[in-house]
């Protein structure tokens, strides 16, 4: 394995992290913000963390097929500021991007901002402090904030997707820092998103989804079941290229209001997937042969997604009449493998 | 590969990926999405040397030609982000 080491001329030492954030903001090895330099000592240390070889490669990251492996992940992790610890977290997200089944490449290139986005289930939520309750999409906690980030260098610097030059998202967006939370399995009164997916609540997963927006969903507004449910359903709009799943993280108030009601999350999924659908009318007439060609609406109406299998329900954040849905489907969920 | 010339630059770049660096790229004005049937058959028919030569010509010649271009798209001197697309 080939190792690059870059030497720094300081006046003083005072003046080193500036000189290195400046250095690698020049490289393009950051996203925009102040980066922990990378030395040959905590790189060692966090691949310790891993229990793994420095040199397997978790997998060549689209779309220069850059090669990711343990090494090349720690350098990255250390740069964007997480504690050893998170490697497993990292390596399993990345796993899972890397599936073939996940757009990635797609992701890497399009015109379009999609991020991905976390969800962490399991006893690692405590044991690293990934933040699933009150503030859980952030600011404020360091595993939420720089799991995600170092993710998304590791996009930049092992995949190549550096803004304007392979990545040509229009705007970009803000999610592309950091999207991840833990899910608040505590305030979750039916099983967990992981257990749902084949694991078991003592172990730990992280399922990563295709996400482009954010979209609270505050109020709340209605009583019962089926009107709590409408009035999330208004906000789980039909949107161009991204019909293939919907994300709800409900809240805790509005989770504990529709199991007292004795809906089960299945019902929920049936449910919003009836009531999130607009009328043809309200939509271009491409759009609409679109999504119907895509089995998602009928002569009438336009459908959020094409069964409600599509639509995943998980509980996370605090306190409080607010939801959030997103627009993200294509979940694959890994196994954290602590060491 | 037939796009616009916004993104022609960009397609060869992810062709290269894809270990294909001398594709030949017959390239349009953007954008195309509003034009009319006819407008857009004039834009098809300005780019139809280039698809005959892309299948035609032998490989060696065709590298010969875009041996500057490649240099130049694919790896973009220095670099590493930029608000306009290069």
């Amino acid at each position: 394995m080939t190792h690059a080491y870059v030497e720094l001329e300081l006046g003083s030492i005072e003046e080193f992290p500036a000189r290195a954030y400046e250095h690698a903001y020049d490289q393009g090895w950051t996203d925009g913000l102040p980066i922990i330099p990378a030395t040959g000592e905590n790189v060692q240390q966090f691949v310790a963390a891993s229990g793994r070889a420095a040199d397997e490669l978790i997998g060549l990251v689209p779309p220069r097929k850059g090669r990711a492996t343990v090494e090349v992940i720690a350098v990255n992790a250390v740069m964007a500021g997480c504690r050893p610890e998170y490697m497993p977290v990292i390596i399993a997200a990345l796993e899972g991007l890397m599936d073939p089944r996940f757009p990635l490449e797609h992701m890497q290139i399009t015109t379009n901002p999609m991020a991905p986005f976390l969800l962490i289930n399991g006893p690692v939520r405590h044991a690293l402090e990934i933040n699933s309750g009150t503030g859980c999409l952030g600011p404020g906690w360091r595993a939420n904030a720089t799991i995600g980030r170092a993710i998304r260098l590791i996009l930049y610097n092992a995949g190549g997707a550096l803004p304007g030059v392979y990545s040509k998202s229009a705007f970009g967006s803000p999610l592309r820092y950091s999207y991840l939370c833990g899910e608040n399995e505590e305030a979750n009164p039916w099983t967990p998103f992981h257990v749902g997916r084949g694991f078991t609540r003592a172990q730990s997963a992280v399922t990563v989804f295709r996400a482009t927006n954010f979209c609270n969903i505050s109020g709340s507004q209605g009583i019962g079941a089926d009107e709590i449910l409408r009035h999330i359903a208004s906000h789980m709009l039909p949107m161009f290229s991204l019909g293939d799943g919907a994300l709800l993280l409900l809240g805790v108030n509005h989770a504990q209001a529709l199991h007292a009601a004795g809906l089960s999350k299945r019902d929920i999924q049936q449910k919003l997937w009836q009531f999130a659908r607009l009328p043809t009318s309200y939509y271009a007439q491409t759009f609409v042969a679109m999504e119907r060609a895509a089995g998602r609406g009928d002569a009438e109406m336009v459908w959020r997604t094409r069964s409600p299998d599509e639509i995943y329900i998980a509980v996370a954040g605090g306190p409080g009449p607010q939801d959030v849905y997103m627009a993200a489907g294509m979940p694959q969920t890994r196994l954290i493998k602590t060491a | 590969m037939v796009c616009t010339d916004t993104f022609s630059k960009f397609g060869r770049r992810i062709a290269s990926t894809q270990g294909c660096p001398y594709i030949v790229i017959a390239e349009t004005p953007n954008p195309i999405q509003d034009l009319a049937p006819d407008a857009l058959r004039m834009r098809a028919e300005a780019m139809i040397t280039t698809v005959i030569d892309g299948l035609t010509l032998p490989p060696a010649e065709i590298e010969r030609r875009l041996a500057d271009t490649v240099r130049q798209q694919i790896r973009p001197q220095g670099i590493v982000r930029s608000g306009t697309p290069v």
